[in-house]
Order: structure tokens, then sequence, then C-alpha cells
């Protein structure tokens, strides 16, 4: 019986082939890594990836402990982790692989479709509490939030709320997908999403940075066009010295069948 | 030939002894390793390493507690003078600012300006606060002081009241939030399980026949073999929506519907056991009571009950430690806000869920990384104390004798 | 004739209670079954997920799981027998024994999410395996090590005492005599055990979640050091991830139903041979 175990994990051992490349990181980009693995998997049978999700913090933390090939993040690498590669003789390789704009999104049965970033703030952070504060019902605002992991957690506190911190009680959900689920369960609700998160069950909020002058709207010619305020670019994070391994899978992202997968799944291409 | 296998009899003899071990080892690594990290919180400072902050030298600011700066960055306070400063307006500067002002070129090579740009910035404004990198941080200059940072207290972790750790500069680490919201969905979830557990483990000791007994004990096995993960996808498909609507709450994801799942998954646990104790009551006992008139239920709640008192609260202790562990099927419902909880009908967050659900992003080593170990550590302890209170109940027996 | 009212109301009351907890569970499972059984065909269970996660097959997952199962007994079968073995046929009733049974009941209550604590910082990080099949084998089959341990002990004691008397009568040692004559008499029982056990890790996510678990692989992964997608921990991320929650809501009731199932026939399994090898008790 013993004998048996043992020639099993031998021959487990034995088939310690080439590794897998792995992708960690950013929810919201992890569709389209999926896609895009799908699809590279069809042309070239020989490769092996792993796309895991989990929020941008998850792949820039994993690429800093060497965990991850790829790290998928919606967020700028921020200096610290940047230095913190530095420091172990690694450098940090960022690639861009499409445009996201982020969407404000509300219940459809919400009246309110414009708000400006000082109102969103101040939503977000706590300090407006009721619909009928911004023109609508009189309505508790049931703010949500992606988990503090999240790229799009960090892009929208820089951005939206100017680097305030979000209010404490708000809710956080652990994926995009259940923010969509919650919001369009709930009346008083609003969160932020990215464009591909977009669908017939939520309702997109015109945004204005220029003080209620202009309300845009959020998708894809918009954001071409840099008329839509809060758009950012989906990154790929990799560590130099791995530039041979995790090559092909990046040039054929940005190839043009990759880039067609782009924009089949809601994001802007890098063009 | 038997010289041989006496040796690997012995060598066998020896393994096995080790094997026995094996769960004492398993214990003490978990120990170790989860004490380890977590303790380190408290030797972190309270920005994050290899930040800090610097004021004007002007500035007669000293000391700032973690919840203070955060107020600051946060533009929730607006004056010096709260701090026993100048009655000035605070100006916030983050390190990330210096790149909107100075190009790349202008920082030169290696960054090597850097610290004369920052210096420039801190010295022309009186009422500054900047965070920034040790590294590249004027520090040296004349006419600018780097505030003391003191690390991670005691205090701040285990009488914090708010939870926020990826706040910059200063995250908090207050377990209060987790620590009620994890006691407050499990306590509530024991009183709702209790007493059906108890009722049905009456039903099954005392009243239902031996066919009834056959199907309903794999049932409530295949009960308690259901996967957290599945109990999650229930509640977060039919009970939230269900909450929502008959409560009126404004959200579904709240406490309550935590309460409500964990009810049910801790529902096996409470039922198996008390219906244990309760069975073994010895017949003299039941006999007894029946020949001086009670009724079966008389005897029930007169005597098996208060006899099996040992084995009934082993079973609520052993449900309590089963809801507070549970973490899947939590995450997917109570809707996650890290808050002191003041409803049960709000959102809340359990330590559990709050391990599962940032360990991904903490960099090893950082001061969250280390948060979340000591959470564990917390937990882990939490169910110690709960195991070994179940096993000392359990034993101790009333006297037979009248 | 208070007293005879006042059972009738209480009895009756405890009736409810009773069909209440079989309601629970039909609720449960018939939602399971009801909006999944329509999912299930062969080829859900034999393909990969395609269209971004919205259809196709969970094939990598049954796979995983598949993987995880094999390796966690891999780890605690042998582990958790031997342990077994030398607590109820060599240490006697020391303050050893106690000691290690109070440890071993102590490792049983701990909550999964610090397993999944444990395992990562040990296995993943200071050994340096990375999430992959060999992490989380590990952390899963520290997780059931006490279930393995505690169904072995019972179906060791269960065997009389006569057997080992008689077997060392004839002058066999004491290992031989566990060997050939306790083991295959206790055999039924442990591998009840053992049934219950592979219920048990198909189903846990906290271990998986940061020791193994992929969101998509395109291929089956072919090394222990590869990571490894999982039923539980799928059904998690199609429930929560994923652009189309509504498009891909059938396959997360798909593979709820699957891991229902595995579940269920690990359980009527342990019960029919329990049942089974009680009769035939010689």
């Amino acid at each position: 019986m013993e004998k048996k175990i043992l020639a099993l994990i031998t021959l487990l051992l034995i088939t310690l082939s080439v590794n897998a490349q792995r992708i960690k990181g950013s929810d919201t980009v992890l569709p389209l890594t999926q896609k895009e693995a799908e699809s590279y998997n069809k042309t070239h049978s020989s490769s092996t990836i792993s796309v895991t999700g989990g929020g941008s913090g998850v792949g820039i933390s994993a690429l800093l402990s060497g965990t991850t090939d790829i790290a998928q993040a919606s967020r700028k690498i921020k200096f610290a982790e940047k230095q913190k590669l530095k420091k172990g003789g690694q450098k940090a390789v960022e690639i861009i692989v499409a445009y996201d704009a982020l969407a404000v999104v509300v219940n459809p049965s919400n009246k309110v479709t414009n708000l400006t970033r000082e109102e969103l703030e101040a939503i977000f952070t706590g300090k407006i509490k009721n619909w009928k504060e911004v023109g609508g019902e009189d309505l508790v605002i049931v703010p949500y939030s992606r988990e503090t992991s999240s790229g799009t957690y960090e892009f929208f506190k820089a951005n939206v709320l100017n680097n305030k911190n979000y209010m404490n009680g708000i809710m956080s959900m652990p994926a995009t997908g259940a923010i969509v689920q919650s919001i369009s369960q709930t009346k008083g609700a609003i969160g932020y999403i990215g464009l591909a998160y977009l669908n017939k069950d939520i309702k997109a909020i015109h945004v204005s940075y220029d003080n209620g002058k202009t309300y845009i709207a959020p998708s894809v010619e918009n954001a071409k066009n840099k008329s839509y305020p809060i758009v950012r670019p989906l990154y790929y994070y990799y560590e130099a010295g791995l530039e041979s391994k995790v090559k092909p899978f990046i040039e054929y992202v940005l190839s043009t069948t990759g880039q067609k997968i782009v924009s089949e799944v809601g994001f802007i291409p890098v063009k | 030939m038997k010289q041989f296998r006496r040796i690997v009899e012995k060598i066998i003899e020896g393994l096995l002894t080790v094997s026995g071990a094996i769960t004492s080892i398993a214990i003490l690594l978990i120990v170790i390793f989860l004490f380890k990290e977590g303790i380190g919180l408290f030797s972190s400072p309270a920005v994050e390493k290899g930040y800090a902050l610097y004021v004007n030298s002007k500035n007669n600011v000293s000391n700032l507690t973690v919840e203070d700066i955060k107020k600051i960055f946060d533009s929730e306070v607006s004056s010096w003078k709260q701090f026993s400063g100048n009655d000035q307006e605070i100006k916030v500067f983050r390190f990330e600012e210096i790149f909107d002002i100075y190009s790349e070129e202008q920082l030169g090579v290696e960054y090597s300006l850097l610290p004369n740009k920052l210096g420039e910035i801190i010295l022309q404004n009186p009422n500054i606060i900047a965070y920034l990198p040790i590294e590249y941080a004027p520090s040296e200059v004349l006419g600018i002081k780097e505030l003391p940072i003191k690390s991670i207290s005691i205090n701040n972790f285990f009488g914090g009241e708010e939870w926020i750790p990826t706040a910059t500069p200063a995250p908090l680490f207050g377990l209060l939030p987790l620590l009620l919201g994890t006691l407050l969905v499990s306590i509530v979830a024991i009183l709702f399980a209790l007493p059906l557990g108890l009722g049905v483990a009456i039903y099954l000791s005392e009243l239902a026949g031996e066919r009834t007994r056959k199907f309903m004990k794999p049932t409530i096995e295949l009960l308690a073999g259901i996967p957290s993960v599945v109990y999650g996808f229930f509640g977060l498909v039919v009970l939230v929506p269900i909450v929502q609507k008959t409560l009126g709450l404004p959200v579904g994801e709240t406490a309550f519907t935590g309460s409500l799942l964990l009810a049910i998954m801790a529902l096996p646990t409470i039922i198996t056991v008390a219906e244990d104790a309760m069975r073994n009551t010895p017949r003299s006992v039941r006999e007894a009571s029946l020949a001086l008139g009670a009724t079966h239920w008389q005897t029930i709640y007169r005597v098996i009950i208060p006899y099996s008192v040992s084995g009934i609260s082993a079973a609520i202790v052993l449900g309590i430690g089963r809801a507070i562990g549970e973490t899947m099927a939590v995450l997917m419902v109570t809707g996650n806000a890290a808050v002191m909880p003041h409803s049960l009908f709000e959102s809340a967050r359990t330590i559990p869920a709050t391990i599962a659900a940032e360990l991904g992003e903490a960099p090893a080593g950082g001061a969250h990384y280390q948060s979340l170990f000591l959470l564990g550590t917390i937990l882990f302890i939490i169910t110690l104390i709960i195991s070994i209170t179940a096993e000392v109940i359990s034993k101790k027996q009333p006297n037979t004798g009248e | 004739m208070d007293k005879k009212i006042s059972q009738q109301i209480a009895f009756w009351i405890f009736r409810v209670l009773g069909i209440l907890v079989i309601v629970i569970l039909f609720w449960i499972l018939g939602f399971i079954i009801y909006n999944g059984i329509g999912v299930i065909s062969w080829e859900f269970l034999s393909t990969s997920p395609t269209e971004g996660m919205t259809s196709g097959g969970i094939l990598p997952a049954i796979v995983g799981t598949v993987y995880l199962v094999i390796g966690s007994m891999i780890f605690a079968l042998p582990l958790g027998i031997m342990s077994a073995i030398y607590t109820n046929e060599y240490a006697g009733n020391s303050w050893v024994v106690k000691f290690i049974r109070v440890m071993t009941n102590n490792l049983g209550g701990i909550p999964s999410i610090v397993f999944g604590l444990f395992g990562m910082v040990l296995f993943v990080n200071t050994l340096g395996f990375g999430d992959s099949i060999l992490s989380g084998s590990l952390t899963l089959g520290l997780l059931v090590l006490p279930l393995i341990i505690r169904t072995t002990e019972e179906a060791l004691r269960a065997v009389p005492n006569s057997y080992r008397t008689g077997s060392l009568a004839l002058g066999a040692t004491k290992l031989q005599t566990i060997r050939k004559v306790v083991l295959p008499a206790a055999l039924p029982n442990i591998t009840t055990g053992v049934i219950l056990s592979i219920g048990r890790v198909s189903g846990e996510t906290a271990p998986i979640l940061f020791t193994v678990a992929a969101y998509f692989l395109p291929k089956l992964p072919n090394s222990i050091l590869d990571q490894a997608m999982a039923l539980p921990y799928h059904l998690y991320v199609i429930a929560t991830s994923g652009t189309d929650i509504e498009a891909s809501r059938p396959i997360a009731y798909g593979t709820a139903l699957v891991l229902i199932s595995i579940v269920l026939l690990m359980n009527l399994l342990a019960t029919f041979l329990r049942r089974y090898f009680e009769r035939h008790k010689r």
C-alpha cells in the first residue's frame, strides 16, 4: 500500500514540467485576461496559463513576492511598491493593455441621472446621506464599494474622492459582480464599476467634472474622445527578468486579435 | 532474517509514535507562525514602513495619534488649533503630488534632486504636513521637523473602533468593529438555533419512532455536510432578497441575514450533541419519574433536560464555535461593512470574513499582513477556549443518586 | 387533564420543529436541484468554461477538486491512521494519550480560514511551494486529519480485544497483529471515515483561497506545482465575479448541484456502508 503511494508521488514529482504562466490581480481586468487566455490557448496549445482574481492589490503583492508572472492591475503601481522591487534588484515593466471608463451606477428606479464630482465625493465619504439632497427622492443613500484590495477602489478614491477616505460604514463587496447584483436589487444604492460590467439591470450616472456645466455619460466613444472624465488605463506588470516568458502572451493581447477581444469585453483598445 | 524484521518493526513503531504527535505538532506550529506574525504588528510604525510625516519647524505640533492623522488627511479637521498649534489652515501634502509639480527630468537622475524640491515646498509652506518616504525626505534640512511616529499600540488595536487597513497615511487597525460584528452575528444565530435545535433533539430522542429516526439522522448529517460556500450562495440568492423585501430594509445584506444562515449551519451540531446527551439519560432515572406519576413531557423538562444539561451546554458552546468560525457563507451575505454594529439590520463584518477578503492584497510582512495574522491568532484562541470549554462542560456529570 | 393538554401541545410543537428542519433542508436542496438540473449535461461535466465563463462546462474545477482530494488523502490517510494506531494500540491510557486526544479535538475545532492562513504562511511562503496543488493538498490534509484520526480510533476501538489477544497467543508480534488482524477488522469503519473526509475536502473553500485556487485555467494542471481550479472556489467566483453575473448564474447552479451531489453521494455511501457492516458483524 505504501509502495503504491510512493510510486504515485514520484510520478507526480516527475511531471514537474515548465511552470505555468501565472496572471493574478485585478477583478476589473479579470474578464479580459480570461477571454484572452481562452483565445490564446486555441492557437498556442502548448502554453499553460492560469488566471486568478482578487484585486489589483493581490496581483501587485504577488508580483512583489514572486508568486505571479504578470500582475493585472486597474491602478498604477505605487511608488513604494516600485521601490520594494528595486530593493530586490528587480524592475517592474508596465504595459497598458486597455483603457476602462469607470461608471457610477444606481438602481434603475432612481430618478437622479446627473451628479458632479463634488457630489460624488460627498456621497461616498458619507457627507451626503439622502438622495433628496441631490435632487432625488427622500431615500437613504446606500453606497457600495469594492474591497480594499481593488485597484478600482484605489482609482476611485484618488480620482473621484480626491484621496479622501471612504465613509466608515460603506458596504464592501468582494467583487464587482456582487456590486452589480446588489445595486440592481437595492433602490437607494450607488456604486462604481468598470464599464465592461454595465448591463441593463443598473443605470449609469452622467458625471460632471466642471461643477455642473456639462454632464457626460460613460461610454466607449466618450472615453475615446476624452470627454468622459473618469477613464483609467488597465495595466499588466511583470518583472523585467521574466520578459522572455511573458512576451508571447502580452504581444498577443496587444495584437489586432487581442485588441478586438478588448472591445468585445467592453473596454477601450489601446489603438 | 528475524533480526531484520525486528529492526523494521522498531522503525515502524517509531514512526507510529511520531505520527501520534502529529496533531500536537500541528497545533504548535500554527500557534508559532500565527503568533509570530501577529505580534509583529505592535512593532510596526503607525504610518507605512519607510514613510514619515514632516512639518515645518515653525509648527509647534509635536504629537499626533493615528486618529488625528486620519482626520487631517480626510480633511475632517482644517486647523492646527485642534492640535495645540496655531490657528492656521492645515495644508496636506502627499508624496505623489510632487510628480504633478515637477517632471521626471527636473527631479534628477535617480531622483537625486527630489529631497531638495520637497524641502523647498515644506519651507515655503509653514502650515504644511507632508507624508513622504524617509528615503527621499529632506530630513537634514533646518526648518523641517519630522514628527515622531509611534508604533501601533495595543490600545490602538484592541480598543480601536475603526478598521481601515488601507487608509493613507496611517491605517487604522481597530479590532472592536470586527470582534463585535463576529459576536453579534454568532450569538444571534445561536439564539435562533438553540430553541429549534433543542426542540428537534427532544423530538428525536423522545418522540420519534425508529423509522423516523432512521430517516432524520442522515438528513441532519446531510445538512451538516453542505459546504459553506453553497450555503453562502443560497443566502445570497434567496435569503438576501427575502430579508430585504419582508423587512423593508434598504439593503438585504445585513448581520441578521448572516445570523439566519449561521443558525441553519449550526443546527446539526446542536441537534446531534444535545440528542446524544438526552439519549444517554439512564432508564432508571426516566422510569423513576414516570413511576412517580409524571407525564412524558413533565419527565422531559423536569428530569431529562436537567440531567443532560451538561451535554446541552456543550452543544450550545460547540454551536457557537461553529458559527464564529464560518467564513464563506458570512462573507457572501453580511455586506462586510467594518463598522461598530449599531443594529442587527445593518451590514456587519466578521473576523473570518475579514481575513478571507483582505489577505490576498496585504503585502507579506507589512502592517496589514501582520494585523490579519493577529486576527487569525485571536480567532484561534477564541475557538480554542470554546473547544476546551465544551470538553470541560460535557465531562461534568450530575449525581444519579437521589 | 391539564398535564395531558400541555404535553400534547408541547409534543406537537416538537413535531413541527422536526418537520421544519426537514423542510429547510429540502428547501435548500430543492432550490439548487431545481435550478441546476437543467444545466447538467455530459458537456457541462466534460468541457472547460468558454465565452468568458458564461457557457461551457466546469471540467477543470472537477478535475482540480479530484486532484485536491487525492492529494489531501495522500497526506492525511497514512498519518491519520498511524496516529490513531499509536494512541489506540500502543500508548495505553497515560496522560500522553489524553493530551494527544485533546490536541486532536482542538485541531478539529479550528476554523477553516485559520488553516488557510497557516497553509499560506507555511507551505506557500516559508517552504516556497507557491500556490499549487501541493500547498492546497497539504493544507486540506491538515484540515481533515482530525476527522480521519477520530473515525479510525473509533474503528480500532470497536475491534474486540479477543482478536488481539488471540493473535498474540498464536505468536504474532504486536505489529503483525495490527497489520493482519486489527486493521482488516477495522477497515470498514475506517473506509466510512475516509468517505466522509472526501466529502468534507471537496467542499472547503477557505483553505484553498490562498493556497491553490485559480479563477481560470485554459488547460488542466499538469504538475503539482500548478494552480488548480476547484468546485467550491468556482462556485464562489461565479456567484460574485465575472462581467455577466446573470448569464453565468446557470453555471453557478450547475456547480452547486455538482458539489452537493458529491457530498450527498459520499454521505449516502458512508451511511449505507455503515449499516451494511453493522448488519454483517460476526
